[in-house]
């Protein structure tokens, strides 16, 4: 493969909402702004920040650190717990102001999404992207809030404009085409590059591939065969040049939901009611998407540090409550049960289309999935776990909803549950 | 969160509807609470979320010296003070 720079005019926009979640906290409580804030998901001694305003990160506080390391660092740091409605109603609001300018978006994230303008220029009236991006940042302050700002990025394709996002934060716009690419690339150091971590950098400084520009200028073949191994080299050829490489729909694979546990015991009054939460909300994932497992993991992480899990494809398929927990139970009996489990987790795998609607000739299965779709109808209708499993209580009560941060085929389920 | 006060309580508020571009637009000026009048000073933010079928509008709002959350409820239309926050000095 050889290519030289996409000289295309830019039609992809990267939407950014900064540090959103400390954002809309502040947008909603006028006197934390301005002021260090951190967002964690359940308020403990040593809980772990995953989101923070933009003035405890001036004082060098990072996502990912625990209460005690983000407070040491900015004094005054003020701790909430998430608000998903919150949040979804700013993702909302975003992704419909987006939409209002093409129909081809794409959310990456709660907190970030896509234009792509190819073929809705002439409906714009070939506006200029800046002119656009100025615009749906002032549309995000009329119909949100003041505090509200958003990096947006402009450029050829994905991930320039991801890149271009990042480069003036908070607040900022920047485009990359072929006329600055290079003196992007040459401002820059390679984990600067979304995607590339620790790990890709030791590939590339292992292949004499010190900084961004030497990226560029290494060949597809010498990405392929001796950086990434694989195909992937040449998606870095690719998309490093300004050519899409980040467009491909991906399908559901698996589905599970993990707990990191409140108490770390081998107490199974205390840890089956989280088990069957787990499972209980696993299996409304499965119903979301409309389809049926064949294939169960159970994994426990256990207080010495060791791991354990066991995995089974069963003959048939299951989606309802009941048949996820009694496989999965079937599995967890099988641990090591001196051990002190301190995380827990049950993925289902080997997805298929739901056969929901046909009726199956044994009757004990259909009274099992009739139930189910009455005790969904009915949780719809007066909100989640209105009727739930006197087993899974305890568990509903220490597991808490988790925000998606990877993606977000699941806020509408998260929101029911909310 | 150590100024935070749980209270779910029925409030009376007095509210302002105006007509906005796409919908109409409520805002709380002003509710009584534990006899004392209560006036806003800003609406921080306004969303709404679902409980079941029943649709709430949540409204953060604050007086200046307390941040309140009030919820109000679009079938029965009652509003609930749900929460107080002493905003941290």
């Amino acid at each position: 493969m050889n290519l030289s720079l996409n000289t295309e005019e830019p039609n992809i926009m990267h939407i950014d909402l900064n540090s959103c979640f400390a954002t809309v906290e502040q947008q909603a409580r006028p006197h934390l702004r301005g002021k260090p804030l951190g967002i964690t998901n359940r308020i403990s001694p040593h809980c772990c920040m995953i989101a923070l305003s933009y003035e405890a990160k001036a004082h060098g506080a990072k996502v990912g650190m625990s209460y005690p390391e983000a407070k040491a660092l900015a004094p005054g740091l003020v701790v909430l717990e998430t608000d998903p409605p919150k949040y979804h109603y700013a993702y909302q609001k975003l992704a419909a102001i987006m939409k209002s300018y093409s129909p081809n978006i794409t959310m990456k994230s709660i907190d970030e999404g896509i234009i792509d303008f190819h073929g809705t220029r002439q409906a714009i009236h070939r506006r200029s992207l800046e002119s656009i991006g100025y615009e749906i940042k002032q549309r995000l302050k009329d119909e949100l809030g003041s505090w509200m700002r958003c990096n947006i990025g402009i450029a050829p394709n994905r991930f320039l404009a991801k890149l271009a996002a990042g480069l003036h934060k908070p607040d900022g716009m920047d485009r990359i085409d072929s006329t600055n690419l290079r003196d992007i690339y040459d401002s820059l150091k390679l984990t600067d590059l979304p995607g590339i971590a620790e790990h890709y950098q030791a590939r590339l400084n292992a292949s004499g591939i010190f900084t961004p520009l030497e990226f560029l200028e290494a060949t597809s073949d010498t990405l392929r065969r001796f950086v990434f191994h694989s195909v992937v080299g040449e998606d870095w050829y690719r998309r490093l040049r300004g050519w899409e490489a980040d467009d491909a729909k991906t399908n559901l694979g698996i589905v599970g939901r993990q707990f990191v546990m409140d108490t770390r015991t081998n107490d199974e009054a205390i840890i089956l009611p989280r088990l069957h939460y787990l499972c209980q909300t696993t299996g409304m994932k499965l119903r979301f998407n409309g389809v049926s497992a064949r294939g169960v993991i159970v994994w426990a992480g256990f207080a010495n540090g060791e791991g354990w899990y066991q995995r089974k494809m069963f003959k048939t398929t299951f989606y309802t409550d009941q048949e996820i927990y009694r496989r999965a139970l079937l599995l967890f009996n099988t641990r090591p049960k001196h051990m002190k489990i301190a995380s827990l987790g049950i993925t289902c795998y080997q997805l298929n289309p739901s056969t929901r609607s046909q009726v199956s000739l044994l009757d004990t299965i259909n009274k099992a999935e009739w139930l189910t779709q009455a005790v969904d109808t009915i949780n719809d209708r007066y909100g989640t776990f209105t009727v739930t499993y006197a087993n899974a209580l305890e568990g509903k009560k220490v597991v808490k909803q988790k925000i998606p941060f990877g993606g977000t085929k699941y806020f509408e389920l998260l929101l029911k549950r909310a | 969160m150590d100024n935070y006060v749980a209270i779910q309580k029925r409030v009376p508020v007095v509210a302002t509807f105006s007509m906005g571009s796409e919908r109409v637009i409520c805002t709380p000026v002003k509710m009584r609470y534990n006899g004392q009048e209560i006036i806003f000073t800003e609406l921080g933010l306004r969303h709404p979320t679902s409980k079941g079928k029943r649709m709430v509008h949540v409204f953060d709002v604050t007086d200046g010296q307390t941040d309140y959350r009030l919820e109000f409820d679009a079938a029965s239309l009652r509003w609930e003070l749900i929460s107080a926050w002493e905003v941290p000095s």
